[in-house]
């Protein structure tokens, strides 16, 4: 356990050099909602209320939203794993006593925490700009929520990079695909149950409204029943056995043409 | 006791044939051609504490890939090996806190951070107890003299400097066993020196076992009472040094210095001529007959200076992997 604490304070200390590139990443961020805060507004200069969000609502929704993908999908792992397995980086975890997708995980927690907190700064800014009249009632459901969403991300995305053991050139199309088809279904970019009912129930069957909708429609106090929460850990599970298998095939086959 | 012990090795890997081109690639999409690459065929050695080997061949001999087998990074294709009485791709722990892999390209430092980060992250992953992990670096920076770049940006060292980090990184864990692929590659002269005295050094120091893999024959001589000599993935020689030269070397070499002018012509009946540029020849000939042929060149010639030598150790090697025919 000591080990992952290492690993954390050293990804600390190591996100600070590349400030540029995470202030860029940030920034990437805070326009993507302003974009569609813009959008939002265009659509509620013609109406008043949108499938039952007032326009407050929505401006809730969407400064959540910013926070909540902060802590969920800053995840560096998605952009490392599937080079260094395909470059041979890997090897030098496999020598080691060192889990490697923990290793991973425990960077992406590192990433997350200061994003986490760029985020509330960002979000207060947004704020005292926008002035929107914010409602937030978090509970126990809404945390773990959170946390299985968290976990999820990590297991999805590591689930599509294992690709890279049996397609080691090409696969970063791949998870662009997967990535951007992700957010999309994630309610990041507008709330979920603005979709028709029956798009709303067959989406509850994927993992990706566990990812942002559900934690943030609990927050903002939308009726998210222990049902859901439920679901979300049978996502988690079902995930964490997949990856867990398809990894170890994925390690075989490595073990066995060399990469 | 054989600290390693490595029976049969095989290991072929499995390459998809790829034709060139878009339509070739669509091709390969439905039907894979595969044929095997034998990188390690049929190899059988052991290692006893404390030695020191030397892991000789041309490039693609199989030197690395055996060397993976042993860091478990590679399931062999057959065969048995044990290290510490371990097999080495179950990767158990408790192998791994006793050996080190050190690859000369290989990059384990974090870029970015200072290389001493790098050795407290390890000495956690490797769970080095403080005193003993404070032992350790302070004698590794010591012996490789690296005390005040401890602090410096590891992508701000030069390569050598880098190298020795590399290394201490390796080591932090103390182990008892070492597999170094080409560890002095790309070094200068001075420090491939050093990088030779320190590798001698830790084999004495923790009476550690140590395979090393190198094209420069200087680390060879220096360090390795014993080579093992792998071409094409086949195990073609394992012994002392001096023995490959009894065993191949059919000639000597003698050199003479002259006093008067000659001709090549008129030393080409004693033997080969490797060189000639007057007043020094370098004349090959049979083993037996070196004594027999010097006699005559000082009978017939007037000589300055006369030197009978075994061949140089590189020139031997060469022939042996230049398929001269020795099986
Ligand atoms: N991942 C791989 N897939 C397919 N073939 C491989 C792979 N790795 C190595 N080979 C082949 O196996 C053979 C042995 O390679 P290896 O790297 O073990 O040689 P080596 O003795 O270390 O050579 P060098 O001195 O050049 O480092 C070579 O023919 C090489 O092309
Ligand atoms: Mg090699």
């Amino acid at each position: 356990m000591r080990k992952y604490f290492t690993v954390f304070a050293i990804d600390w200390q190591n996100q600070f050099i590349y400030r540029l590139n995470f202030i860029l990443w940030r920034f990437r961020n805070v326009l993507r909602v302003l974009m569609t805060y813009y959008l939002w507004i265009s659509i509620f200069s013609s109406q008043t209320s949108v499938f039952g969000y007032t326009k407050e609502q929505m401006i809730a929704y969407l400064l959540l939203a910013l926070f909540i993908s902060s802590l969920v999908t800053s995840s560096p792992s998605n952009d490392n794993v599937g080079g260094e397995v395909s470059n041979g980086t890997l090897n030098n975890f496999l020598v080691k006593p060192i889990g490697y997708l923990r290793y991973w995980f425990t960077r992406d927690l590192s990433s997350k925490l200061i994003n986490i907190i760029f985020a509330v700064g960002e979000i207060s800014l947004l704020y005292i700009i926008f002035r929107p009249s914010l409602y937030v009632s978090p509970n126990l459901i809404s945390l773990l929520l959170l946390v299985s969403a968290v976990i999820i991300y990590f297991l999805l995305g590591k689930l599509a990079i294992s690709i890279v053991f049996w397609a080691p050139e090409n696969t970063w199309g791949f998870m662009f695909t997967i990535l951007v088809l992700m957010e999309m279904f994630t309610g990041l970019i507008f709330p979920l149950d603005l979709l028709p009912h029956w798009a709303f129930s067959t989406l509850q069957f994927t993992p990706f409204p566990y990812l942002i909708y559900f934690p943030l429609a609990s927050i903002i106090g939308k009726p998210v029943d222990l049902r859901i929460l439920l679901q979300s850990f049978v996502w988690m599970g079902i995930l964490y056995y997949l990856l867990k298998k398809v990894w170890a095939k994925g390690l075989k086959t490595y073990s066995a043409s060399g990469i | 006791m054989a600290v390693i012990e490595v029976k049969n090795l095989k290991k072929y890997y499995k390459v998809h044939q790829k034709e060139p081109g878009l339509s070739g690639s669509i091709k390969s999409l439905f039907h894979r051609k595969y044929y095997d690459v034998k990188a390690v065929d049929n190899v059988s050695f052991e290692i006893g504490e404390g030695e020191l080997v030397g892991f000789i061949g041309p490039n693609g001999a199989g030197k690395t890939t055996t060397l993976k087998v042993l860091s478990g990074l590679l399931y062999p294709t057959s065969g048995f090996v044990t290290a510490l009485g371990y097999t080495p791709w179950d990767r158990k722990p408790a192998y791994q806190k006793q050996f080190s892999l050190v690859m000369g390209q290989k990059n384990q430092l974090w870029w970015d951070l200072p290389a001493i980060e790098s050795f407290i992250l390890n000495k956690e992953i490797y769970e080095v107890p403080d005193a003993q992990y404070k032992k350790t670096l302070d004698g590794l920076v010591e012996l490789l003299d690296v005390k005040d770049i401890l602090k410096v940006q590891v992508r701000k060292l030069s390569l050598g400097q880098r190298m020795k980090m590399e290394l201490i990184a390796s080591l932090i864990h103390s182990p008892k066993i070492l597999f170094l692929d080409e560890p002095t590659i790309g070094l200068d002269v001075v420090m491939q020196k050093k990088m030779r005295d320190f590798i001698k050094s830790y084999n004495k120091k923790y009476n550690a076992t140590i395979i090393l893999t190198s094209h420069y024959m200087d680390d060879v001589k220096e360090l390795c009472q014993r080579v093992v000599i792998i071409d094409k993935g086949k195990l073609i020689f394992d012994g002392a040094l001096d023995e490959i030269i009894k065993k191949y070397a059919d000639h000597k070499l003698i050199t003479v210095v002259f006093g008067d002018e000659v001709k090549s012509q008129q030393l080409a009946k004693f033997g080969q001529i490797k060189e000639f540029e007057y007043p020094k020849a370098v004349i090959s000939v049979k083993r037996s007959e070196a004594p027999k042929i010097a006699a005559r060149i000082l009978e017939d010639f007037t000589v300055e200076d006369v030197n009978i030598e075994e061949p140089q150790i590189e020139d031997i090697i060469r022939e042996v992997f230049t398929g001269k025919d020795f099986a």
